[in-house]
Formats: structure tokens, sequence, C-alpha cells
């Protein structure tokens, strides 16, 4: 049975084009995709993001245990403080990216993608053994909205929000009087904030937000742009750009991970030595040379041997290009301006590796 | 009459559209366009290259996905309508009087028309 967030009559009502996606009927766009995304990129957007999980952490042994399954360091999480997580498994390959949000002492709120929720439980249980912790899975009872875009911090602002909030925090606060967390993240490489609030009033913040954004050209978007978005900031996708067979130096997420912590956590071995040793294969940027649109699952090709595959493509309608994350061979001779070849339908096609993110990302916009 | 009213389409939503002479144009439907979203990238044949009722013939990619196309009857290329790879958001005005992808000359005989339906049937099939 598929199932359905809180605020899914109001896609039906905004003639939203539904489909499954981890399990969930989810807007996938209301009017075109381009429009969409140009509207995160040069207004604000409007994002309804409840299928993503929330779980609550608590008890006397929180930071030891969240210090067990993320190589990041929780000890130095300061309140209202969030940090971008991983979930290796004990060989290092990901079970989910994750935020983990400081909301106070021994109190802590993970949210974690649709599809992992259940493998993220199981996951946490196994490794509760020996900690005093309660694991509160949350996800069934609030609904999660993001507002994306260089407006975002203009609408919010409007609407009686302290707008000097950090990137990567979160405050307890009212938004139409509603009280909401609200947290300075997202996932489309704007500035923007993720709005968390018990799903029977998502229905009326949702209304509120596209009522009182009308003056800053808000849309809703749906999850095809969310991909483009994501995919030009160069964030991962759970999927497809991450899996249990990955792990997150292959993934290019080595900047996030602290190479002081003391502490022993699950795959800990094996993502040390990649850092000092380096690693097989990792991820690269990818530009097309022509129209082509490199895909999910296609090869990847250098001086006639495969080297790897596409793990994420599309066109970006920011820069008019066609875009790819791949996974590579680890060799010397691929670095920023070398031309490799993707596969598609069966003939090789030029592409030039390029940095990522692919558009620069705009994390925070003071007013 | 209007262009759906002399349109067959295929359950893979197709249209083929009888010109007189053997020679027909195909495309696809307003539905099949709706269901794509945005299309950003078009790969036709070539003029002379001969596909069986049911091959490849071409493929469309929307900002999601790349999908085949498939030729409704066994047919011989004669014309592309060149201007759409250059073009391919013309789709989503208009996938009929401007958006054809191909004409064709049949290969094959009147049969092969039988599993194809009237637009208003087509229609009704999809609800």
């Amino acid at each position: 049975m598929t199932k359905e967030t809180y605020l899914h009559d109001k896609h039906i009502q905004l003639k939203a084009k539904m489909v499954d996606f981890a399990g969930w009927s989810m807007p996938v766009q209301y009017t075109s995709i381009i429009e969409e995304h140009k509207t995160v990129r040069e207004n604000v957007g409007l994002f309804d993001v409840s299928h993503m999980g929330e779980v609550f952490v608590s008890g006397k042994d929180s930071v030891e245990f969240l210090n067990k399954i993320v190589p990041q360091n929780i000890s130095k999480l300061n309140y209202e403080k969030a940090v971008y997580c991983q979930l290796p498994n004990t060989k290092g390959g990901l079970i989910d990216d994750l935020i983990i949000y400081k909301l106070g002492i021994n109190n802590y709120l993970i949210i974690c993608n649709a599809s992992r929720i259940d493998e993220d439980l199981n996951w946490m249980v196994r490794n509760k053994r020996g900690f005093d912790v309660k694991i509160d899975n949350q996800s069934h009872n609030y609904s999660l909205l993001a507002v994306q875009g260089p407006k975002a911090v203009l609408l919010m602002q409007k609407m009686g929000l302290n707008t000097n909030q950090e990137s990567f925090t979160i405050k307890a606060a009212k938004i139409a009087g509603i009280k909401v967390l609200i947290s300075r993240t997202g996932y489309t490489g704007e500035d923007g904030f993720e709005i968390l609030v018990e799903n029977e009033y998502s229905e009326f913040l949702w209304d509120k937000i596209l009522e009182e954004g009308e003056e800053f050209g808000i849309k809703p978007i749906g999850l095809g742009a969310r991909d483009t978005l994501r995919l030009e900031a160069a964030l991962h996708l759970y999927g497809n750009d991450l899996d249990e067979n990955t792990t997150p130096v292959e993934a290019g997420l080595s900047w996030s991970i602290p190479k002081d912590k003391k502490d022993d956590y699950n795959g800990k071995d094996v993502i040390m030595n990649q850092l000092q040793n380096g690693v097989e294969k990792r991820l690269v940027g990818l530009k097309m040379l022509d129209k082509s649109i490199a895909r999910h699952g296609y090869d990847v090709y250098f001086n006639g041997e495969k080297i790897g595959i596409i793990t994420s493509g599309a066109p970006s309608p920011t820069l008019g290009e066609n875009i790819a994350l791949a996974y590579v061979k680890n060799i010397e001779n691929i670095c920023t301006g070398t031309i490799v070849q993707v596969m598609i339908r069966e003939k090789l096609h030029n592409a030039e590796v390029v940095k990522r993110p692919f558009v620069a990302k705009r994390n925070r916009i003071k007013l | 009459m209007s262009f759906t009213d002399k349109i067959l389409c295929s359950k893979s939503h197709e249209y083929l559209l009888d010109n007189g002479d053997n020679t027909f144009t195909v495309g696809l439907t307003d539905y099949a366009i709706e269901q794509l979203g945005d299309i950003v990238f078009l790969e036709l044949p070539e003029a002379g290259q001969e596909f069986k009722k049911g091959d490849t013939f071409a493929t469309i990619e929307s900002v999601k996905a790349a999908s085949e196309i498939y030729l409704p009857i066994s047919g011989k290329i004669i014309e592309v309508n060149e201007g759409l790879t250059e073009a391919p958001e013309t789709l989503n005005e208009d996938c009929y009087e401007n958006g054809w992808l191909v004409k064709i000359e049949a290969t094959g005989d009147e049969s092969e028309q039988a599993d194809l339906m009237e637009y208003e049937d087509y229609k009704e099939e999809l609800e």
C-alpha cells in the first residue's frame, strides 16, 4: 500500500503528477520540472518532504551511542547545531546519510532518507546494546516542509521568523501561530529553511506559506526539480550515489569526517585506512560535451577501457548543459579537464571531468 | 476534422497518420508528452533506414529519463522532422502539426494496423 503524506490532497488540488517514491505517493512535478527548478534558483519554492524520517535519540548515553554509529564527532556538536553525517556499516559502506541535530542535553534529532528508515532503525537497534539510549521513530507524526531559494529568507522574515539564524542550526519557533522546529538547511544548493511541523498543522502551514510567498513568486516544487537542484549542487542521492558498497571517502565526503575523533565507530578502520592510503574508486563530476544525457547505470570509458559508472545524470537547467556524477577508477590521469567517454545507446559520447558542485552553493543569505 | 480524428494510436503512445500513397506520419500522442514532461533531447533515425513494426526507431529524453519510441507499423524512413532535434521543446507545445517525428513508407501490409486504436478509443483505454 502506497503511503501518503498529510499534504497529499493539496498536491492533487494543485494537479501535481504523482509518482511512487520509496513507497510514498509524492508529487514529481506540478507544472514543469525546468520551470520549478528555475523558481528555486531565482525566487523561492515550497517542497513537501514529509516522507523523510525523523528519529529522536535520547538517554544518558546518547552522545556515546551516536559517536559509535557515525564518523562525525557528536561530542563537539553544540546546542541547536546540525551536522551532516553518514551511517556506515562495519565495512565503511553507507547504510544511509543523515543530518543530526542537537535539541538539548541527551536529546538529538536524526533526519534520514525515506527509503532507508527501516534499515536505519534496525541498524540503530542492533548497535544500542550496552548504551542507555532511547530510539524513538516519530516519522509518522511529523510533516517536513522545505522553503528554498534566494527569497526564502525574505518570506520567512515576513512570516515573523528571526532570519539571523545561522546555516546548519535548528530552533524552536512559531510560524503563523504554529509551533515548529525550523532548520536552516536544504537539499537544493540554495539558502533555505526546513520546517518540522506536527501533521495536523501541515496543511494550514502549506497554504499559509504559499499565500504569504506569492509576492516573492513562490511555487510548489516536486521531486523532479528537487533532483536536478541537488545534482547541480552535487549533493548525493542515497540509492544512486551512495549505497552499502560505497564508503564516504570514495563518495567525496572526506571533508565531513574528523581525522582526530578518538571514539571507535563502525567502519572506522576502513575509512581511516582509505583517508591515509587512498581509494580504488572515487566520485567525479562530468559535463557532457554534446547534447547527450548520461543516466544512472551508464558505463564510463577512458582510452577504450571501462573505468566506471554513472550514478546520477540529468540536464542542468541552470547551466544549459548535461551533467552527471560518476564513480571511476582512481587512476592518476583522471583529473579536472580530462575527457572521458560515456556509453549511451551503444555509442561513446565525450564528457569532461569538472569540479563539483556544478553550480555554486548559496548556503546563507544575510539580510 | 481535427488532427486527432485522423490518427491511429498504439498502446505505447505512438500515433500513425495515413497520408495516402502508402506513406504515413509517425509521432507521439499528447498523453505521452504530458506524461514525459519537459522534453530535452531527441534522437531520430536517418532517412532510408528500415524498421519492423515494434522496433525502436527513436529515443526521447525528458528531464527525468530516456524512453524508446517504437514504430507502430513496419516501414522505411522517408523524412525526418530535423528541426525537432534542435528544438525538442516544440513537442511540449505541439506534438501533432509541428511535432511529428518521421514520415515513413509502409513495408508491411494493412493487417499490421489491427492493434492500433482510434484516438477516442485510445483515450478511453487510458482511463
